[in-house]
């Protein structure tokens, strides 16, 4: 099931992305250090990076449906085919957001509304997307510049579907029956990204996805399938593929797997490249794959299907004139997948593959913000050759490999990453049920305050299978595929609140969010209290809604409350209280406690930035 | 002085359907100011020339608050507010809709005082104003209406078709209490409650026959383009008569406060796939999601009106990107580009 299904529409357009990134340099959180010029453009990680005055909206530009399949069958004559994707029509555009300065590469989207309409803008289905992260970010331009060399893909549901007529469209009639679940798989790959402020496209970036049912009991970030994983080896990066075997038939994504020879611009050449499976005992060796079809996404030698990428979204369904047989899904079922490239001269090579025992394990939901004493309840779905592993042994490691806790180039800090260790807590194994699911319960406790300027704490917590520890040399391992959890610091309310109280909180949302200052000055007790009725609203929404404030969703619900308490009450003048300053916190602790070192990132766009300061690639000094 | 061609009186029929129409011309009609005013409030820089936005921002609010209780009206008589629609925004540069005997052109204009005096002192132009000092005399009135008398026109319809049965038949739950204060926005359910509604439209846009303040104590929309435009506020005469003078604090303008911003961008038009056309579609994709928000608001789901408020933030973060940043153009060197309120379904 999921959006690997003969009932499915492909679409393509332009993705808009608008984060700002004063946030990105986590020295840029400390009050008593921040600098004016930090809200200034600069270029890198310089000043305030790429885009200081981003609103962080998150956007579907001229996404057309570019094909649909029913029953396995190309529509035509549908509809269907003459309709856009697009965003809320009745709502804020949805929010592009970090989980924290020190885990960026799982930025989330929230509070988008996902419409097929008409190509005169009325809505047919509208959902909400529930709430994802990006996965599988990887450099997608070998010779490209970050940012807008990397590729990264979505995977969610659209929930609280509301239907219009769509009697007029066979397709979508089926669409709808088949979403009696309530729910419709949604997956999109994005690249291409323009972080150049000069260019008219700025923060814009190509988006391709496919839309299809969603059964009721699949997770909603991840095709129960087969994934293929990749080494540093392989040109290609990790996708996904499920068996059909009633149909006899492979649904493989190489959407976001596939090089560019530039930004956005098309696929690389990189010979023929074919799916089949990999008979023992050698995984590695072309000559033991055995193949299925070709995925056509070049007319061979050298003709690139411009069209292939924006009508396929990158699914190809293989055999394409055939069905496998039934020794040939029974081999399917026993043996790992593999892409394989064949040059012009004949030499075949696996590009990726699954492992060569198949299994696979993760998380559906992988990114969770959580205050002390909360218990995140995280579902794992365990797999072998994309059937549901059960009685396994998932092992699950406290694993900072991946936050990113160096220093940034010209502020030359950043606070320690996952201290205390002691303040996320979950047990070593878990072992999956019939249905290849394990529930892992991560508890937590306050941290503390270790990061001193930033509230709160990032983990990382990575599950594993124990059948695939330790792993052996070149064994597939996806790095970018664990637990991310932001751990709020424990916030007492002072009774009464006041300004004085919360202004380091207003302080630092007014500085890392400059284009706050076109509707009030968040430093300001005057400005707040002027607009008291509508930060009550925003600050009273629901994290889910697109207009909640702060639009990081990095504001702690404990300091919500209080915030909300002091915005609620006010006192003789009709304002919130204002309350008397108190002694200045002391922060040299801060700067003590964090780490220093080179420049190490100056010249990268954002992702590439926090690529650059993970854990793993710390210099050992 | 805005007169309404006197074919809108036919709309006061004396039936029902006649006080529907009359009063969707009076919710486009408060609305189609909205698109000018903000214009040029949104062409003022941040921290510059704050009292003159705070002033224009507070006509603007009333401006919504008119069309909110417009609404209110129609609905508590059983009508249907008809706002996400592609002629609810008229054209810009062009007449205000709803059959407007001028030939006043409206555009979109960044701020300058030129723009107060001949274009908005004279939307707002009360039928009678109230000379402080005396000015031009206002234009001679002919048959054709003026805002208030159109107003009191639905008015008077309105008390004699309840004279012949109950015309309040609206659902009540349709009516917006929120968002504006709970003085002045009020549910309408009969004839003394839609009154006092008219009465707050007309008497804060026009003032009074004796009075420029109207009650919530602060001068009528005229008078407070007319501070702007004179340059100081307007106070009790300590020598009257008249009673009222131009005579209080300094509301000095700072020409260097305005972004340079292109004039009327629907006729200057962006060049395709320019930055100016990019952010001009989002914004106008997003004036049209607000359009279609109110739309819902008034048509039972009130309390979608926060929704509606988002969008008008938004518009706002949208509009001053463009006004400070994005150049319009290279056939208009020097200028920034500003929205071109334009209905768009799509982008």
């Amino acid at each position: 099931m999921s959006y690997l299904n003969p009932l499915r529409l492909h679409f393509a357009g332009t993705f808009q992305a608008a984060p700002s990134t004063v946030n990105n340099d986590p020295a840029h959180f400390d009050n008593e250090t921040f600098l004016p010029r930090y809200q200034k453009y600069g270029p890198g990680a310089t000043d305030g990076w790429w885009n200081p005055r981003g609103n962080a909206d998150f956007r579907l530009i001229g996404c057309k449906v570019t094909a649909a399949w029913q029953a396995g069958k190309p529509v035509s004559g549908d509809s269907i085919l003459q309709c856009l994707i697009a965003d809320s029509d009745t709502r804020v555009a949805g929010k592009l957001v970090d989980l924290d300065t020190e885990q960026q590469m799982v930025s989330e989207i929230w509070g988008l509304e996902v419409r097929i309409c008409t190509a005169d803008g009325s809505t047919l289905v509208k959902g909400r997307f529930q709430p994802a992260a990006f996965a599988d970010i990887w450099q997608r331009v070998p010779t490209g510049t970050p940012d807008s060399y990397y590729g990264a893909m979505y995977q969610s549901v659209l929930v609280d579907l509301h239907w219009a007529d769509v009697s007029g469209s066979p397709f979508l009639t089926a669409l709808k029956d088949a979403a009696s679940t309530g729910r419709l798989s949604i997956k999109f790959n994005v690249d291409g990204f323009d972080d150049n402020v000069t260019s008219p496209t700025f923060t814009q970036g190509r988006i391709v996805g496919t839309i299809g049912p969603a059964a009721a009991d699949e997770p909603a970030h991840l095709v129960f399938g087969r994934h293929f994983l990749a080494t540093p080896q392989n040109p290609l990066n990790c996708c996904v593929a499920t068996v059909d075997e009633s149909a006899g038939l492979v649904y493989v994504d190489v959407g976001n797997a596939l090089p560019t020879s530039s930004a956005g611009g098309p696929m690389a050449n990189l010979g023929a490249l074919s799916l089949g499976y990999v008979l023992p005992p050698d995984a590695s060796s072309s000559s033991a794959v055995l193949g299925i079809d070709n995925i056509n996404y070049f007319h061979l030698p050298d003709q690139y299907q411009p069209d292939w990428y924006r009508q396929t979204a990158g699914v190809a369904v293989l055999p394409a004139n055939r069905a496998l047989s039934p020794a040939e899904i029974a081999a399917v079922n026993k043996y790992p997948l593999a892409l394989v490239l064949t040059d012009a001269s004949g030499n075949a090579k696996v590009a990726i593959s699954e492992p060569s025992d198949g299994l696979y394990v993760r998380a559906d939901q992988f990114v969770y913000r959580l205050e002390p004493g909360e218990t995140a309840e995280v579902k794992l779905y365990a797999t072998a050759f994309g059937k549901p592993l059960a009685g396994a042994t998932v092992m699950n490691i406290l694993d900072s490999s991946q936050l990113q806790g160096q220093a940034v180039s010209d502020t030359g800090k950043a606070p320690h990453v996952a201290t205390p260790p002691g303040a996320v807590n979950f047990p070593c194994s878990v072992v999956t049920d019939s249905r290849g699911i394990a529930t892992l319960p991560i508890g937590t406790s306050d941290p503390g305050n270790p990061r001193h300027y930033i509230d709160g704490q990032v983990y990382g917590v990575r599950p594993m299978l124990l059948d695939t520890m330790p792993p052996p040399v070149g064994y597939p391992f996806n790095a970018t595929e664990f637990i991310s959890i932001l751990l709020w610091s424990e916030y007492k309310i002072v009774s009464p609140p006041t300004w004085q109280s919360l202004k380091p909180i207003f302080q630092q949302y007014a500085n890392l969010y400059p284009v706050m200052d076109t509707f009030l000055n968040l430093a300001d007790y005057e400005s707040v209290c002027k607009h008291r009725n509508l930060l009550l609203l925003a600050f009273g929404l629901p994290v889910s809604d697109p207009n909640s404030m702060p639009v990081t969703r990095d504001l702690s619900p404990a300091k919500r409350a209080a915030i909300l308490q002091w915005l609620e009450h006010t006192g003789p003048d009709g304002k919130p209280l204002l309350g008397t300053a108190s002694p200045t916190a002391p922060t040299a602790t801060a700067s003590k406690a964090a780490e220093t070192g080179p420049p190490s990132a100056s010249m990268k766009g954002g992702k590439g930035a926090a690529m650059a300061r993970r854990m793993v690639l710390k210099r050992r000094t | 002085m805005i007169l309404l061609k006197s074919e809108v009186a036919a709309n006061l029929d004396g039936t029902l359907p006649g006080v529907h129409r009359a009063l969707q011309q009076a919710i486009e009609l408060e609305h189609a100011t909205l698109p000018t005013y903000l214009y040029a409030l949104y062409s003022l820089k941040p921290g510059k020339n704050e009292r003159i936005a705070s002033l224009m921002l507070s006509v603007i609010l009333e401006e919504m608050l008119h069309m909110a209780l417009a609404c209110n009206i129609l609905n508590a008589v059983g009508g249907h507010p008809k706002i996400d629609k592609p002629n609810f925004i008229p054209a810009y540069p062009g007449p205000l809709p709803g059959g407007i005997e001028s030939n006043l052109e409206v555009p979109l204009s960044p701020f300058s005082q030129a723009l107060i005096e001949h274009v908005f002192m004279v939307i707002e132009e009360p039928e009678d104003p109230l000379q402080f000092p005396v000015r031009a005399t206002a234009l001679a009135a002919g048959a054709p209406l003026t805002i208030g008398q159109f107003y009191d026109g639905i008015k008077q319809c309105i008390i004699e078709l309840s004279k012949k049965g109950n015309i309040f038949t609206g659902n009540p739950s349709y009516q917006l209490t929120k968002g504006f204060p709970s003085s002045e926005l009020r549910a309408v359910h009969d004839v003394k409650t839609a009154s006092t509604a008219i009465d707050t439209i007309v008497q804060q846009g026009e003032g009074t026959n004796t009075s420029p303040i109207d009650p919530q104590h602060k001068p009528a929309h005229y008078y407070r383009y007319a501070e702007i435009f004179h340059g100081k506020t307007l106070v009790p005469n300590t020598t009257p008569p008249p009673d009222f003078a131009y005579a209080g604090e300094a509301i000095s303008f700072d020409p260097d406060g305005v972004y340079p911003v292109v004039t009327n961008p629907a006729l200057a038009g962006y060049a395709p796939k320019s930055a100016a056309a990019i952010n001009n579609d989002t914004f106008n994709y997003t004036y049209t999601s607000l359009l279609r928000a109110l739309h819902i608001v008034f048509n039972g789901e009130p309390d979608r009106l926060f929704a509606a408020i988002g969008l008008m933030e938004s518009l706002k973060e949208l509009a001053f990107a463009m006004m400070s940043a994005i150049p319009a153009g290279p056939t208009m060197p020097g200028l920034n580009a500003g929205p071109s309120f334009q209905y768009t379904r799509t982008v």
